[in-house]
C-alpha cells in the first residue's frame, strides 16, 4: 500500500469512529460509569477504526471519493479529477456531517447555555467582581508595581539565560547542516528531544520548580528558562533550515571547516531573524510569567493568586491593570524594536 | 613534457537517488591551460566540477592533482584539497551582509585555525594580498562596501578576488557568466583570463556560449549526459559538431 492510501485511510478511520463513538453514546445513553470504562471503550473505538479502514479502501475502490482522499491524494490524481459541486460528492457531505456533529458535541460537553450568561442568579455576583474590578484599589499600586518589576526582570534573566544554549543546540536541531549519517541520528534524536519538552508547558515546568527549589521567582525563572530554550531553539533551527545555500557552498569551497562555515555562511543570515524572534520571546515570556506565577513562579501571577483566591476584586482590579498596562507596553516596543531589526 | 596538474581516470559519480551524473569520464588537464566545458544543463558540467573540488564525493574513478589520487580523500584532506582548487559559482556566493574585502577575506579560512578566524585575527599579509587582488580584478576602490550593494559583475570579480586569496593552483568556474549581461559578461572573461595568463592558474570553466568559448578557451570538452562526446580545439567546433553536442534542430547564439 502506498503512503498516500495509508494517510487517507487512517485519516477517514478517525472520522468514522469518532461519528461512531457519538452515535454509540446517543444510542445507548450510557451513564458515567460506563463512560469511565476506558478499556473497554478503546476496544470499541478501536474496532470502529478497523470498520473504517476497510470502508474507506471499499467506498474509494467504488469510485466514491472520500475527504481524506481528496486531501491526500497525489497531483496526478488530482489533475485527472472531474469538477462537482460539492453537494453531489462524498466527500463534501463528510465535511458538513464532521462539522455539525462536531459542533453538536462541543455545545453539549461545555455546557454551552446563553441563558446562563444572562440569569439574574448568576449575572449578579458577576456585576460584584466587576464593580470590585472597576474600582481598583490603589492602596496595593506599590506593591503591584514592584512584583511586576520582579516579573519583568525574571522573564528577562529567563530570556537571556536561554540565548546561548538554544544558539548552541539550533544548529544540531538543522536538517540542512546534519546530512551526514551520523550526524542526523544526532539530529533526529535532538529533535525528538525538543518536541517532547516543548509539550510540556511552562506552567507546569513551574509547579516541578516551585517543589525543587521553593516557591517564588526563581522557581518560575527556571520555568520559562527551560521553556525558553526549547522553544528558541525549534524556532532557531527552523531558521537555519531556510537559509540559502549558494554562501554555504561558497565558503566550503574556500577549505573552510564546519564552524567556519556556519559562523561565516550561515550566522550572517540567521543573526537578524534570530534577534527578533529573541525579543518576541522575551515578550511572551512576561506574559507567561503571571501565569507561572499562578502555581508557584512568584512575580505579579503568585499576587493576583492570593487576591484572586480571597475574592478582594479591587485589589485584583489593581494587578489587573498593572499587568494589562505592561504586556500592552510590552507588546507594542518589541513590534516596533522587531519591526526596526528587518 | 610536464605531468598534468589534473588527470581525471573513469571518473563516475551517482547520486543518492539513481541518476548517474558522470558516466566514466577521462581527461587530462595540463597547468596553465583555460579549458572549458561545455553542453546542455544536466549533461553533467557542474557535477564534474564539484567533483574536482570535492564539495561532492565521486562514486568511483580517479583524480590525480599533481599525481596525487584525491577521488577518496576525507576530512582535513578534503579541506587542504579545496584551498589549492579555488572556485567560483554562477550566483557568486558571496556573505551578502558582509563587505567586501572581509568577503575576500574569506579565501584564508582553510588556511587559518577555527577560533582566530572567528574571531577576525586575518594577518597583515592577508589583509594587503585581499587588497592586491581587489586591485587586480579592478575594484579596490569598492572594499568597505557591502557586497550586496555591488552588481553582479562586481559580484563575481569579488568572488575571483576571494579565490585569488586562496593561492590556487587550479580556479574553477561553474557558469561564471550566465546570470550576467552581455557587456559584463565580457568584463569578467577578460578578468578570468588575466588571472590564467599573468598568474598561471589553471582555469577550468563551465560555459553556454560557444562565442565566448572560442574567444577565451584554449580547449574544450564536450558533455552529453555525463560523457565526453568532444575534446579538442575550440576552433574546429563547426555546425556539424554543434548538432551533436546540443542535438538536432538547436541553433547557436553569438554574443557580442
Amino acid at each position: 500500500m502506498n503512503l498516500y492510501a495509508f494517510k487517507r485511510n487512517i485519516f477517514d478511520s478517525i472520522m468514522f469512529a469518532f461519528l461512531a463513538s457519538v452515535a454509540a453514546v446517543v444510542i445507548f445513553q450510557p451513564d458515567e460509569y460506563a463512560m469511565l470504562e476506558l478499556g473497554r471503550n478503546f476496544q470499541f473505538f478501536v474496532a470502529a477504526l478497523i470498520i473504517g479502514v476497510i470502508l474507506t479502501t471499499l467506498l474509494n475502490r467504488a469510485g466514491f471519493k472520500t475527504l481524506g482522499e481528496q486531501i491526500f491524494e497525489p497531483p496526478y490524481k488530482k489533475a485527472q479529477a472531474k469538477d462537482e459541486s460539492w453537494w453531489r460528492t462524498l466527500h463534501g457531505w463528510q465535511l458538513v456531517i464532521f462539522l455539525v456533529v462536531t459542533l453538536i458535541v462541543g455545545f453539549n460537553v461545555t455546557g454551552f447555555s446563553i441563558y446562563k450568561l444572562v440569569d439574574k442568579d448568576s449575572f449578579g455576583p458577576a456585576m460584584k467582581l466587576f464593580a470590585g474590578i472597576f474600582d481598583p484599589n490603589w492602596d496595593l499600586l506599590p506593591r503591584a508595581v514592584l512584583k511586576m518589576i520582579e516579573t519583568i526582570f525574571l522573564a528577562f534573566l529567563a530570556t537571556f539565560l536561554a540565548i546561548p544554549i538554544a544558539f548552541v543546540l539550533c544548529f544540531f536541531a538543522a536538517k540542512n547542516i546534519m546530512r551526514h549519517p551520523l550526524a542526523f541520528i544526532v539530529y533526529l534524536c535532538l529533535r525528538t528531544v525538543l518536541n517532547l519538552a516543548r509539550s510540556i508547558e511552562a506552567f507546569v515546568w513551574a509547579i516541578i520548580f516551585s517543589v525543587w527549589v521553593g516557591i517564588g521567582p526563581f522557581a518560575g525563572m527556571l520555568a520559562l528558562f527551560i521553556h525558553s530554550i526549547v522553544s528558541l531553539a525549534k524556532q532557531y533551527s527552523e531558521i537555519v533550515e531556510t537559509v540559502n545555500d549558494g554562501p554555504i557552498e561558497g565558503i566550503e569551497s574556500t577549505g573552510a571547516g564546519k564552524v567556519q562555515t556556519i559562523w561565516f555562511a550561515i550566522v550572517p543570515q540567521v543573526l537578524l531573524p534570530f534577534i527578533s524572534f529573541t525579543v518576541y520571546r522575551w515578550d511572551i515570556n512576561i506574559r507567561m510569567a503571571t501565569i507561572v506565577g499562578f502555581v508557584g513562579g512568584g512575580g505579579i501571577g503568585s499576587l493576583l493568586q492570593t487576591y484572586q483566591g480571597q475574592a478582594m476584586w479591587p485589589e485584583v482590579g489593581t494587578i489587573i491593570f498593572v499587568i494589562a498596562f505592561v504586556v500592552w507596553f510590552m507588546d507594542t516596543t518589541s513590534a516596533y524594536l522587531r519591526e526596526a531589526l528587518k | 613534457m610536464s605531468q598534468p596538474i589534473l588527470q581525471l581516470k573513469n571518473l563516475i559519480k551517482t547520486y543518492p537517488n539513481g541518476t548517474q551524473a558522470l558516466k566514466g569520464v577521462s581527461f587530462d588537464v595540463k597547468k596553465g591551460e583555460f579549458l572549458v566545458i561545455i553542453g546542455l544543463s544536466g549533461s553533467g558540467k557542474s557535477t564534474l566540477l564539484r567533483c574536482i573540488n570535492r564539495l561532492h564525493d565521486p562514486t568511483s574513478g580517479q583524480i590525480l592533482f599533481n599525481g596525487e589520487d584525491i577521488a577518496q580523500a576525507h576530512g582535513k584532506e578534503v579541506l587542504s584539497i579545496r584551498t589549492r582548487i579555488a572556485m567560483i559559482f554562477q550566483h557568486f556566493n558571496l556573505i551578502p551582509r558582509h563587505t567586501v574585502i572581509s568577503n575576500v577575506l574569506m579565501g584564508r579560512l582553510g588556511n587559518m585555525g577555527t577560533l582566530g578566524s572567528i574571531f577576525g585575527f586575518f594577518s597583515k599579509t592577508d589583509k594587503d594580498n585581499a587588497l592586491k587582488y581587489l586591485n587586480l580584478v579592478g575594484i579596490g576602490e569598492k572594499a568597505k562596501m557591502r557586497a550586496d550593494n555591488l552588481s553582479g559583475g562586481q559580484q563575481q570579480r569579488v568572488a575571483i578576488a576571494r579565490a585569488l586569496t586562496q593561492n590556487p593552483e587550479i580556479l574553477l568556474a561553474d557558469e561564471p557568466v550566465a546570470s550576467l549581461d552581455p557587456a559584463t559578461c565580457h568584463t569578467v572573461m577578460d578578468y578570468l583570463q588575466k588571472v590564467n595568463r599573468e598568474l598561471g592558474i589553471t582555469i577550468i570553466a563551465n560555459l553556454h556560449f560557444l562565442s565566448l568559448v572560442r574567444q577565451y578557451a584554449t580547449r574544450v570538452i564536450a558533455l552529453k549526459g555525463g560523457e565526453i562526446v568532444y575534446e579538442g580545439d575550440p576552433k574546429n567546433i563547426d555546425d556539424a559538431w554543434f548538432e551533436k553536442i546540443y542535438g538536432a534542430g538547436a541553433k547557436e547564439v553569438h554574443i557580442n
